[in-house]
């Protein structure tokens, strides 16, 4: 659990110094602008961050952090959960603005704590005087009491709003806000943020044009999320130091969940953090999962049954038949030398990564300028690719490569030139080779320029003496020739040196793209069960709910349950039965029919054995049974009680389900 | 392809199959009403009956009970993770989280909202946490300084744990926006653990992504097929005698603890409207007749007597008084026939 804690902190380091990176260039300018725009009428900045809303908190606190540091102590950050009325608005806001003001000031004035509780009169008029107070006192103040650096410029910081979901805030209250913010811009100089999910047009919208043209808006992008993504796949799963990797499937299952569902990054972290959790909960070896040299450490302090474990790898019993007998027959028993292997091993995993990366941006420099990108235009496409089989066997592949026999000189040359950068970063010490063998290719290619170079003086002077000759029957004669040797041409240096860059590129693929799942004891680091984290993340009750009604032999595992779908088996349970009968109903349901057929299906099992005395007593049950399964239904909600007609009830679902 | 093609159509007609059955307002289905039954049975006598009843495949259950309580071990884990638990799938849910709360929550402090009891609100569930687990008495103007404080309180005292089990977090009086919003917030915080079920099939059509990412769920599909008992004791089913028009049992109760003269009134008023049931423009008895018709009969001497009386049925609501529309008053009894039938009959057998 130490190393899960570990492993999640690390995670978050990442991510969280990542976003502020990603947002800090979008924040200087917003700073920047607040600082210029501190004179106009009411100055508004528009950000758009798209419709990932769960991602924005971050976004906002940094900004006011940043806003706090550099402009001015007053920052109030409104959320639309918080103001269903301009009253309440308007106390967050105050509230919120003395807090700031505390939290800067951080010197205890404690009539203003006092004031802070005292929330009932919270008018514009008292803010302003607040405001004149506080400017007053850091005006006359500034001199003996040094306040931070940047305010001490300002005669008057402004106050700056943060609106954090512009789409979901009443428009009255937005409006009221606006125009009567307006009405005393000059007492107390107000900057408005909104955080817009959508697109500006919304600000048009929402605000008639008195009102919208009370504010002097700028607009601001962010980031797309998208982007977000790929940063964050290049930081996490990309990297050789961090032990945990995610397998095929489960990558896949977390795109898809982002691209098709919420395009939101935080969802995706929580469920690469279920997938670690559930890695180092179902997964007894992953205490190697770690570092290597702490898992050589482990490795070492490993228990017998631990060992066992490591046998019963179906990668590691590959291993195993692969090797020779007397060797076979160690490995299976003596727990040392298990170990010893097993550290080599991971030692080679470790490599295997960390060539893995370089070959793979390598790979992606080549195939993410070819046209149509026949194997992905980001590199998590290609990530997946690698990872599902042997890249090389698909048509994709075949297909990129032909393509990159065509490339041109001065595209080859840059690309060249990219992976020997990414070579030389790379840790591995494998590339040391890999490197001069690129190099030597690019002095080549420079060669090839010179040589170019002279050769088309050549052919400049072979055209000149065409030039020369004027007689059409020679001119023919020399036009033909060229022809003919331009057909039967070699291949041009620079052609065959194209085939032997490519060849060697194909080769690199060849032996370290090898997919993880070849890899032995992939399985410490890999975590691949898609469908417990499909089933987490992404659920679907509906269809949970159909299973179990449609066919109970699912859960209920008695033989008598088993039947070919479709029809009604006497012996489900009561609502399954109902259910059943539901289904072959239109819009409305008789409720007296329901009950007769509902008895009849039901009868049909205790019916024989049933004498008639008690039928009377039976009939009884099974009305009770049929009203609790009818207004388990209704709980569900697959039925309403209806107006329309006496006693009948309304399906709300449509079709088989 | 061609599965695609042939699976496209299926949709296709499927759709147009839904807008024929809607198109339409005229539905088939035959006219028999719930009257012709022999006899209806009340929640009391259902109770009974269901409890002779015996419950199917009670093995079966059992078993896979017992596979969702082994993963009781993971669930703590998870909630600790900072995930929340939402449990669904066919079956009452109840008592797999009691039976959660017995034996893995029994030390710590926990609270258990009962979301399908119909008088549940969410100022209840923040006030029983204010007063039972932060021991503050005190009143807030809103939900929303509510919820602030306890928020407060908790990022401040970092030992405070709290795990809330949510019975049916769809039920209709937790459903609405707000009440989400408040409880997404609620379990957003690190240190209260939230378990909930869900029942209903569109239920997560209740939360947005914002309220999505306070909650932070993980799924558990937890199939039990237990019957709802519980839960559905407080729906009131079509095929109960429902409280919305009277029942018979809720007339006699009130009628016995009347005098003799009152009842005598009352019967009264529902033999003339019996013997004119089968006319649809019957308007009801009007005061003057009615009067008379008491008099002559010895139950009231007075305009005035017969007046309050009646004034005591309405406030009962057994009877209903209409204008006409040539200004004068008719009385009505808004039960329906075969209850009134059935009072009649057995008034009959008292006297």
């Amino acid at each position: 659990q130490q190393i899960q804690e570990d492993l999640n902190k690390q995670l978050f380091d990442n991510l969280v110094s990542f976003l502020r990176r990603s947002h800090s260039e979008f924040r200087e300018k917003t700073t920047e602008w607040t600082f210029r725009m501190k004179s106009r009428e009411i100055p508004t900045a528009a950000l758009v961050l798209g419709v990932n809303v769960t991602d924005h908190d971050l976004t906002f606190r940094s900004l006011s952090e940043v806003l706090q540091d550099n402009i001015t102590p007053y920052i109030a950050l409104l959320e639309a959960k918080d103001c269903p009325g301009i009253k309440n608005l308007m106390q967050k806001l105050m509230g919120q603005l003395m807090n700031c003001y505390i939290d800067v000031d951080s010197l205890e004035d404690e009539d203003h704590v006092q004031v802070s509780h005292n929330r009932i009169r919270c008018s514009m008029t008292s803010i302003i005087s607040w405001y004149q107070n506080v400017t007053k006192k850091t005006d006359s103040e500034t001199p003996s009491k040094k306040r931070t650096s940047s305010s001490r410029h300002w005669q008057s910081p402004p106050v700056v709003v943060i609106l954090k979901d512009m789409e979901s805030f009443t428009t009255k209250v937005l409006q009221d806000f606006i125009v009567i913010s307006s009405q005393h811009i000059h007492e107390l100089p107000l900057v408005l943020i909104f955080g817009i999910a959508t697109s500006p047009m919304i600000i048009h919208s929402l605000l008639p044009h008195s009102v919208s043209s009370l504010l002097c808006i700028e607009l601001f992008q962010s980031l797309s999320c998208k982007e977000h993504l790929s940063t964050i796949i290049d930081k996490l799963l990309l990297t050789a130091q961090f032990p945990f990797k995610l397998g095929e499937k489960v990558l896949q299952v977390l795109i898809n969940i982002f691209l098709y569902h919420d395009f939101s990054v935080q969802n995706f972290i929580k469920g690469f953090q279920l997938c670690i959790v559930e890695h180092f909960c179902s997964q007894p070896l992953s205490v190697l999962c770690c570092p290597l040299v702490d898992a050589k450490k482990r490795v070492n302090s490993l228990s017998h049954g631990q060992c066992e474990n490591i046998r019963r790898l179906p990668s590691f019993r590959r291993y195993v038949e692969n090797q020779v007998s007397e060797k076979q027959i160690l490995l299976l028993t003596a727990d040392n030398f298990l170990k010893e292997i097993t550290q080599k091993l991971l030692e080679d995993l470790h490599v295997y990564h960390e060539n893995y990366v370089s070959v793979l941006r390598c790979l992606h420099v080549f195939t993410s300028s070819l046209p149509k990108y026949p194997l992905g235009k980001q590199i998590r496409e290609l990530h997946c690719a690698c990872l599902e089989n042997q890249v090389w066997e698909t048509e994709e592949y075949e297909s990129s490569l032909q393509l990159a026999r065509m490339l041109n000189k001065s595209d080859l040359v840059t690309m060249l030139q990219q992976c020997v950068e990414i070579f030389v970063s790379s840790s591995g010490k494998e590339f040391d080779k890999t490197v001069e063998k690129l190099k030597e290719f690019l002095t080549q290619f420079q060669e090839l320029e010179a040589e170019a170079l002279q050769e088309r003086d050549g052919s400049v002077s072979a055209q000149k003496e065409l030039q020369k000759k004027t007689d059409l029957y020679h001119l023919q004669k020399t036009l033909l020739e060229l022809k003919e040797s331009r057909r039967s041409k070699k291949l041009t240096k620079f052609e065959m040196l194209r085939i032997e860059v490519v060849d060697y590129i194909d080769s690199l693929v060849r032996t370290y793209l090898v997919p993880a799942d070849h890899k032995t004891l992939h399985e410490i680091v890999y975590f691949n069960t898609a469908s417990v984290l499909r089933g987490h993340l992404n659920a679907a009750p509906r269809v949970a709910l159909h299973t179990a009604l449609n066919n109970p032999y699912c859960y209920l595992k008695n033989q008598a349950l088993k039947s070919d779908g479709g029809n009604i088996s006497n012996k489900a349970p009561d609502i399954c039965i109902v259910y059943k009968l539901h289904l072959e109903c239109g819009r409305l349901i008789n409720l007296v029919d329901w009950l007769e057929a509902f008895a009849t299906v039901v009868t049909a099992v205790e019916g024989p054995n049933a004498d008639a005395a008690s039928l009377d007593q039976v009939d009884d049950i099974i009305h009770a049974r049929f009203i609790r399964a009818v207004s388990e239904l209704e709980l569900l909600g697959f039925i309403k009680p209806s107006k329309q007609k006496t006693d009948h009830v309304a399906r709300l679902t449509w079709g088989g389900c | 392809t061609l599965a695609k093609k042939v699976k496209e159509d299926k949709m296709s007609n499927l759709v147009e199959e839904y807008f024929e059955a809607h198109s339409s307002s005229k539905v088939l289905t035959s006219d028999r009403t719930l009257q012709k039954l022999q006899r209806r049975l009340n929640q009391q006598t259902l109770h009974d009956l269901l409890k002779k009843a015996p419950l199917a495949y009670a093995a079966e259950i059992k078993e896979l009970n017992q596979q969702h309580e082994s993963l009781f071990s993971k669930w703590m884990l998870h909630l600790h993770w900072g995930f929340n638990i939402v449990l669904y799938g066919l079956g009452s849910k109840r008592d797999l989280l009691e039976k959660f709360r017995t034996s893995v929550l029994q030390d710590s402090v926990h609270l258990v909202i009962n979301g399908y009891f119909p008088s549940i609100t969410v100022r209840a569930i923040l006030n029983s946490i204010t007063e039972e687990v932060l021991d503050h008495t005190g009143t807030f103007h809103s939900p929303l300084d509510h919820l602030e404080f306890i928020v407060k309180r908790f990022k401040e005292d970092s030992s405070l744990e709290l795990y809330v089990l949510i019975h049916n977090l769809d039920s209709q009086m937790l459903r609405g926006e707000r009440s989400q919003q408040i409880l997404a917030q609620l379990s957003s915080l690190p240190n209260i653990y939230l378990i909930a079920s869900i029942d209903h099939i569109n239920a997560p059509l209740m939360w947005d992504q914002a309220k999505l990412s306070l909650y932070n769920w993980l799924w558990y599909e937890t199939t039990t097929f237990s019957p709802y008992v519980e839960e559905t004791s407080y729906e009131n089913s079509l095929l109960v005698q429902q409280s919305g028009s009277l029942a018979l049992s809720s007339v006699t109760h009130v009628l016995r603890s009347l005098t003799l003269n009152a009842r005598g009134i009352f019967r009264l008023l529902a033999r003339y409207q019996l013997e004119h049931k089968d006319n649809p423009s019957y308007p009801g008895l009007s005061f003057q007749d009615f009067y008379q018709q008491c008099r002559e009969a010895f139950l009231v001497n007075s305009d005035l007597t017969l007046r309050a009386q009646l004034t005591e049925f309405k406030d009962h609501k057994l009877i209903r008084a209409k204008r006409g529309g040539d200004g004068v008053e008719y009385l009505l009894i808004p039960v329906d026939d075969s209850t009134l039938t059935d009072f009649l009959e057995k008034e009959d057998e008292d006297v």
